[in-house]
């Protein structure tokens, strides 16, 4: 059976004077991109899961403000990456899922017909659909900017533990595509997470999935806790999401041990829906199964 | 139901604009503020516990959720901000009708009389078969909300003749600040104060709860914590705590068990519900089965069958319960209330109005039996 491919790309010079290099993270997303497909233009690879006419969602994580949120820098360098595929700025959408949390973070609201738009899913005309989505032990009503507003999508998630799920990445990150993902915090948001991501308006709309591990906050997520986030300056990129987030697991649990930290099974959070996300089919949740490529730029 | 005009809902609101709707039977969302942006209170909440790192830990509900900075209760309805623990729904109303008591339902309870009933967004359970779904599983911030601060709600409960408060539709321990300082304000005015809850609260809260109110409803779900581990997301057992703390209190008590075919209908578990209920709480306190209707998550059964209900009332009385009802089924011959001792009607209902009335000061008119309740 074919393995998943995982790239962990490093960028030597991505933090200076904790600024971002918006060239280095250019950098880091091409080269990254050119692994994941073995081609040496990252186009090449953009193509093979985008068309130019795709409206595609990226959707960040900015609950933690400002100092543990998706950089404006790096969801705007990944747009700028598919617009070099022929993808229209103004059907990029940058979101989250409120406008607060996004200016919080940084953001410029944009939700004009020109230029990439990033907006919220509280935005007045947008809001979660009325009708529920039922799947398995999932109700809930999609954020539409899931549902009608793009065609494709990427999560691009913050890597983080977390204090009930273990780990956020990629897959949980949908949760804030959702209105009520208070209601999946019960044993540690297993099978939740799963069950999400199975529903087909985000499964098969969800091409590349990108943990941003930039600053990773290993213990005492999800929130940002200067004395247990460090700076990694990487990004996990992947096709398989379940993938992605076990690698990213792996990366905190090394940070934890460097740290003196228990293990989350120890802590009684271990990532269990990773496991569930595999038993449904929906990637790779075992180091065997996953080809782990680590580059740095 | 009558609604509240919107000329004096907008008095209230300072002339934010308003629209008002009658939704169909189990949407009752029926006065809205046209502004979801609307700002959600910052209050500080009740029963919490700070932790190390600007953690939270509630201790309203048997959840005892564990909350980093920003992040919010199983509820939805109370965040932690920094290190400090708010309600966001302090005075912020999605819902307000004036009901008939019956509707709560309290059958024991100032019969005939109207409530001025409100609701704020947000559920510490998540029932799948939940009636009120559009406002009770949501985010504040996704309803649209009106201020209405406590005094507020003692001045229309006044205007349209209430004599009663009821703190109901969603779960009423999610906005537990803003229904005990509206019950204080409201019985310094004379008005009493009723909640209709599912009581997943812990006992502390319950205990400082019953001192402020008049009486509580509770919906006790099913008789199993797999049921409420599968259908409820919540535990039995703080249910059953609460419902001996009310009863303990004094303050008037009554039961609703809503039937679901084939999921908490068996003969045995009503008998050991009904068992619990006498050696518990007595023969007096009243118990509701309520017919389900397919709703929310649960669309796949149907409703159910009036056969069920009344089995389920008759192992009640055999046990020795003296007051069962069944509710949703209107014209039904146990939505009236029977004397104990003559059998002769007390009271006789249709739905929600009341039809006769034979009481005499609490007393049954034809045998002079007296009958549990708050009557006056």
């Amino acid at each position: 059976m074919q393995k998943s491919k995982v790239i962990l790309i490093k960028g030597k010079k991505l933090l200076s004077d904790n600024q971002l290099n918006r060239r280095i993270i250019l950098l880091m997303l091409q080269k990254a991109l050119s692994l994941l497909y073995e081609c040496n233009d990252f186009r090449d690879a953009l193509i093979q899961l985008f068309r130019p006419s795709d409206r595609v969602g990226i959707k960040i994580n900015t609950i933690a403000g400002r100092r543990l949120s998706t950089n404006p820098l790096i969801s705007l360098s990944l747009a700028n990456l598919l617009t070099q595929i022929g993808i229209r700025e103004e059907n990029i959408v940058i979101w989250d899922r409120t406008n607060e949390e996004l200016r919080r973070a940084g953001y410029r609201l944009n939700y004009g017909r020109r230029g990439i738009k990033i907006f919220g899913t509280d935005t007045r005309g947008i809001n979660y659909e009325y009708e529920l989505t039922i799947h398995k032990n999932i109700g809930s009503r999609l954020s539409k900017i899931q549902s009608k507003l793009v065609n494709k999508s990427i999560s691009l998630a913050i890597l983080k533990d977390h204090g009930i799920a273990g780990l956020t990445g990629v897959m949980k990150n949908y949760f804030g595509a959702i209105h009520n993902p208070n209601k999946y915090h019960d044993s540690n948001c297993n099978p939740y997470v799963a069950e999400l991501y199975e529903i087909d308006l985000i499964k098969n709309k969800n091409k590349l999935s990108i943990l941003d591990g930039i600053i990773v906050q290993y213990h005492r997520g999800p929130s940002y806790h200067a004395e247990w986030a460090e700076k990694c300056g990487c990004f996990i990129l992947s096709t398989d999401p379940v993938a992605a987030d076990f690698i990213g697991w792996q990366f905190i649990e090394k940070l934890r041990k460097k740290r003196g930290l228990p293990t989350l099974e120890e802590e009684r959070r271990k990532p269990y829906y990773l496991f569930t996300a595999e038993k449904m089919g929906l990637g790779k949740a075992s180091l065997d199964e996953i080809q782990l490529i680590e580059y740095e730029v | 139901m009558r609604k509240i005009s919107r000329r004096d809902f907008l008095k209230t609101v300072g002339g934010v604009s308003l629209a008002v709707s009658t939704m169909p039977s189990g949407f009752l969302v029926d006065l809205y503020a046209l502004s979801p942006s609307a700002k959600l209170s910052q209050v500080e909440a009740w029963f919490y516990k700070k932790l190390p790192d600007k953690e939270v830990k509630c201790e309203l509900c048997p959840r005892y959720c564990k909350l980093g900075d920003r992040e919010r209760g199983y509820c939805g309805a109370r965040e932690n901000r920094n290190g400090t623990y708010y309600t966001l729904v302090y005075g912020k109303v999605c819902a307000a009708h004036i009901d008939p008591i019956e509707k709560k339902p309290f059958f024991h309870f100032l019969p005939g009389t109207t409530a001025f009933s409100i609701a704020t967004a947000g559920c510490n359970v998540n029932c799948k078969f939940c009636q009120n779904w559009q406002i009770s599983q949501v985010r504040p911030e996704q309803v649209e909300n009106v201020d209405l601060p406590p005094r507020d709600v003692v001045r229309y409960a006044l205007r349209y003749r209430c004599p009663t408060i009821a703190y109901t539709y969603t779960e009423p321990v999610i906005f537990y600040e803003y229904m005990y300082d509206t019950s204080v304000e409201a019985s310094k005015r004379g008005i009493r104060n009723v909640v209709v809850t599912g009581a997943h609260i812990n006992p502390e809260p319950m205990r400082k709860l019953t001192k402020v109110v008049d009486a509580i409803k509770i919906d006790l779900k099913a008789f199993s914590e797999d049921f409420y581990k599968e259908y409820v997301r919540g535990e039995l057992k703080p249910v059953l705590e609460a419902i001996k703390i009310v009863k303990e209190s004094g303050k008037w008590l009554e039961i609703v068990y809503l039937v679901i075919p084939t999921l908490n209908d068996s003969p045995e578990e009503i008998r050991k519900m009904s068992k619990w209920i006498m050696k518990e709480i007595g023969p007096d306190v009243p118990i509701h089965f309520s017919r389900f209707h397919p709703m929310y998550l649960i669309k796949n059964l149907p409703p159910t069958p009036v056969s069920t209900l009344e089995r389920a009332r008759n192992i009640a009385l055999e046990e020795g319960i003296n007051y069962v009802y069944i509710g949703n089924v209107p014209g039904h011959k146990a939505e009236s209330t029977y004397c104990p001792n003559c059998k002769k009607v007390v009271i006789k209902r249709f739905a929600y109005q009341i039809l006769e009335k034979n009481l005499k000061k609490g007393k049954c008119k034809f045998c002079g039996y007296p009958i549990p309740g708050i009557w006056s």
